[in-house]
């Protein structure tokens, strides 16, 4: 199976006016997830994250009103299909409740298969990340299990000095020893399945682009040589792609001249209002939807952008997110992007703006919204970058009404290290290896 | 390189007044906006810069956000002061930030919950004059209609330490304007604007600072704010003074690595495993099995290639949370690591506070007493430009949050607030060991806040501002 991180974005329009009464049911659904959260572990067993809010009507480009919406956003793992049903089956219900307030969602009451029809009718495209990569919603809870066991048998024997004088072989073989022995951890005998599949299926659209530009350059050089259709068509493909992306720079770069409009100030009841629902103790969620600047260029720019960063997912790294996304919307005038990050948001906004580097990578993407800080070609930084970064996010960060984590008590740092650990089991090592395992525990 | 106006910075934010070992911390308030200006004109002139090093007394000021209300600061002046200070230490959203709840809230503290408008600190080079100093300021109170709520006296304790018998204050942020420039191999230096409003700091911003509008600035005291030409800027020179009284409970410490120490010694080893130095002040990362007495004051050291993974100083030993130099396990590289930390620096000033239980501050000797039930502790009083970047942020993210460093039930073993509830332990110590990582559980608290509040400490001009009638 699939343990690739997925991210699920549904979106329909919503008459202004049914704001107040769309939200009032979806914080009432926030309300009884303490008692139901049981209940959406267990029927949601691919699910991670649920966020769901309602987004006001925005103004783009000073003239155009965007509609007001509902965005339903999910985090999961495994076949796209198989978490629709997993969906309308558990929440069908309140999906139904929340989805005819817009017009976009058909009179009748609406069967299963057509909930579920609508749902996928209504999804849109994201740039997904995910910062513990093939870690399935299952697996969180048993890895958490066995590094706990083991911790809780093994350090005794280590306090009382039953462990001294044994090798660093004989030490992996012991606690090998007690998970074979152990029924509830027999489990963790088998290695983590599909690892490699599913690490190749989801580098293979960077493999399949990174194939076609070298096919291209070859053609080209053979070009000189020999005389195909195929060659001569291919030989096309990258000096287009290279040309295109250069004048999509120069482009960026008149648009990036217009005077830079800044953010209002958020008030400090908005303010108070958004970090009111961060109360988390380990994990909390963070949604910023903004317009983006004027200029068709923008969206345009955006719209490669977003696509090449989600070529390179894979390698991409933000500390203390679990899972973020980022998508356009309303014919890419609107960015949205989403983030389920480890302790509070003004924390997690510094992982952006205190390292030169991250401060660089955010800018390929914000840089395009409105009031975030003015770039010089995309990624140099004008004065006070920082400061209108962080104003930038809390002017256009939304209030989710609704939201749901899988997991509520491990850090996505917790996460990967019950992971390596797990992993180590029953694979041969060295000694400075066992060594390095052993501080997983 | 920036010059800094030392004439206009209060003394505080240069030195520590160590030369004046006697204090007093006095919280005031004012009970009429007329004389309390005109207290403010009074008391002006014995207010040390930061040019002079006053041998015989030095006052400093500081204001809370609800003082300068009192005052009839302009409503724009008072709106541009950041929203923390605003909204003060005590509001709901901050308690939860620093982690003020449970034994630690505010509801339990001794000041910090009732309107507090002025901090006077006073140094004086010894007791009498101390004495001396509090009479003169106490009939100065008395003339211009101010109730003294709190006098929380000082004392520096032997060798430099704090109650539990450690060596303390050994690593201090330098900035980088004082020294001119001059590279100090592997000490950080900082740009002022880190610690002092006006100038720039590491983002190459100036520092966040309030404003007034001009038409206020009658006698034209302040200058033009650099980000804001047409408002002026009454923060130049000034900066936020964080203060925190924390009790620590020194028999309460002992006697828990007694318990599970076993002898005085092996006590003794976990407490340091908890602090990240030896009571000398010898850093772990450097002397791992025992103190080194030549390195007490060692400053020289990080964690990125000495000991990544805590087998020498534990990645939750206070010192490592509280300033984790080079190294967060979170990060990929160490410029980044660096760089993400020294966003995070503050310039400490406080003092100890209450009778040592022994007077040498040698652990040995401090475990052998029995309870005394004083009062003892620490006045923390940090000063930083931006209180939510600088203060709350540490105390949030590296102090409190038990999952710091990859580590899951562990806030710092030294200040964090220990507690347990229904998903949540926060009371636990994690020492990375070979083959199996030890742990202390079940930690008290041993320090406990006791009071607090966020203050504006301006510079002369911005003061004389405050004061004058308009």
């Amino acid at each position: 199976m699939s343990t690739i991180h997925r991210g699920l974005t549904i979106t329909v329009t919503l008459e202004e006016n049914n704001i107040p009464a769309v939200n009032a049911l979806l914080l009432q659904y926030r309300k009884d997830l303490s008692a139901e959260w049981e209940d959406y572990h267990q029927q949601l067993p691919g699910t991670f994250f649920i966020s769901w809010l309602t987004l006001p009507s925005q103004m783009y480009a000073d003239k155009e009103k965007l509609p007001a919406r509902i965005v339903l956003m999910t985090s999961y793992t495994g076949k796209k299909n198989k978490h629709l049903r997993e969906l309308a089956g558990f929440l069908g219900e309140k999906l139904t409740e929340i989805f005819k307030f817009s017009p976009e969602f058909p009179e009748d009451t609406l069967s299963f298969q057509a909930l579920f029809r609508f749902l996928k009718q209504k999804s849109i495209p994201n740039t997904f990340y995910s910062g513990f990569k093939f870690i399935g919603a299952g697996d969180v809870e048993n890895e958490k299990s066995l590094k706990k066991e083991i911790l809780d048998h093994f350090s005794p024997l280590s306090k009382e000095g039953d462990l001294s004088g044994l090798s660093e072989n004989a030490i992996k073989e012991k606690i090998e020893n007690y998970v074979l022995q152990n029924p509830n951890l027999n489990w963790a005998k088998h290695r983590v399945k599909n690892k490699r599949r599913n690490k190749l299926a989801m580098l293979f659209p960077l493999i399949l682009f990174g194939m076609v530009m070298l096919t291209s350059i070859v053609s080209l050089i053979l070009c000189l040589f020999m005389d195909a259709l195929f060659l001569k068509i291919m030989a096309f493909v990258f000096p287009v792609f290279l040309l295109g992306m250069v004048i999509l720079f120069l482009l960026l770069r008149i648009n990036e001249k217009n005077p830079h409009i800044p953010n209002e100030p958020i008030s400090d009841e908005k303010v108070r209002q958004i970090v009111a629902l961060e109360k988390n103790p380990v994990l909390n969620e963070m949604t910023v939807i903004a317009p983006l600047k004027q200029g068709w260029i923008r969206r345009a720019f955006l719209a490669v952008t977003l696509r090449l960063v989600a070529l390179v997912g894979y390698f991409a790294y933000i500390p203390t997110v679990h899972t973020a996304r980022w998508l356009q919307m309303d014919q890419g005038k609107r960015l949205v992007f989403i983030a389920n990050f480890d302790n509070l948001s003004e924390a997690y906004a510094h992982d952006f703006v205190d390292s030169e580097r991250r401060s660089m990578n955010m800018a390929v993407i914000f840089s395009h919204a409105f009031g975030f800080p003015a770039t010089r070609w995309l990624v140099h930084k004008n004065y006070n970058h920082r400061s209108e970064y962080m104003k930038g996010v809390r002017a256009h960060q939304k209030i989710t009404q609704f939201w749901y984590s899988f997991n509520n008590e491990l850090s996505v740092e917790n996460l990967k290290k019950n992971r390596k650990f797990r992993e180590g089991l029953f694979q041969s090592m060295n000694k400075e290896e066992i060594r390095d395992w052993l501080l997983k525990i | 390189m920036t010059t800094l106006e030392l004439k206009d910075i209060q003394g505080l934010l240069i030195r520590g007044h160590g030369q004046l070992p006697s204090a007093q911390y006095l919280l005031y308030r004012f009970g009429d906006a007329g004389k309390g200006k005109k207290y403010l004109r009074s008391i002006l002139p014995f207010i040390a810069n930061g040019d002079e090093k006053p041998d015989t007394r030095a006052y400093q000021l500081a204001f809370t956000f609800k003082g300068l209300e009192y005052l009839n600061l302009p409503t724009t002046a008072l709106m541009s002061f950041s929203r923390e200070f605003r909204e003060g230490m005590t509001e709901a959203n901050r308690q939860f930030i620093l982690g003020d709840f449970h034994e630690n809230s505010p509801e339990n503290w001794e000041w910090g919950n009732e309107e507090i408008h002025l901090l006077l600190l006073v140094y004086a080079r010894d007791a009498e004059t101390l004495d001396e100093v509090l009479q003169e300021e106490a009939e100065r109170a008395v003339l211009h209609q101010i109730t003294l709520l709190h006098s929380l006296p000082t004392g520096f304790l032997l060798g430099q330490k704090e109650h539990f018998g450690f060596r303390d204050d050994i690593s201090r942020p330098v900035i980088r304007e004082l020294i001119g420039g001059k590279d100090l191999g592997h000490i950080p230096t900082f740009p002022a604007g880190e610690f002092i409003m006006g100038y720039k700091n590491l983002y190459d911003e100036y520092a966040p600072a309030p404003m007034v509008d001009p038409s206020d600035d009658i006698n034209d005291l302040l200058p033009h704010n650099p980000d804001s030409k047409n408002l002026k800027d009454l923060g130049k020179n000034g900066t936020y003074l964080v203060f925190r009284q924390m009790s620590q409970n020194v028999f309460a410490f002992w006697e828990y690595l007694l318990a599970q120490g076993k002898t005085r010694e092996e006590a003794i080893r976990l407490a340091s495993k908890m602090v990240g130095r030896w009571p000398d002040g010898s850093p772990l990362v450097l002397c791992p099995e025992n103190s080194d007495p030549s390195q007490s004051e060692a400053n020289k050291f990080g964690y990125w290639e000495e000991d990544p993974n805590g087998l020498k100083c534990p990645i939750g030993a206070h010192i490592r949370r509280t300033n984790p130099r080079d190294h967060l396990v979170t990060e990929r590289n160490k410029k980044d690591s660096s760089e993400m930390i020294a966003k995070h620096s503050m310039i400490r000033k406080g003092r100890p506070y209450g009778e040592p239980v022994a007077d040498s501050m040698d652990p040995l000797e401090i475990i052998d007493k029995t309870e005394d039930h004083k009062e003892r502790g620490l006045h923390f009083i940090c000063m930083v430009t931006d209180i939510r970047r600088q203060f709350e942020f540490v105390q949030n993210n590296w102090v409190n949050f038990h999952k710091f460093g990859g580590l899951e039930h562990d806030a710092d073993p030294i200040i964090g607030n220990h507690y347990q509830s229904e998903n949540v332990v926060t009371d636990e110590f994690s020492m990375p060991a070979y083959p199996i990582k030890n742990r202390l559980k079940s930690l008290p608290n041993f320090t406990l806040i006791k009071g607090g509040a966020y203050f504006f400490f301006p510079g002369l001009n911005a003061i004389q501002f405050i004061a004058d009638e308009k």
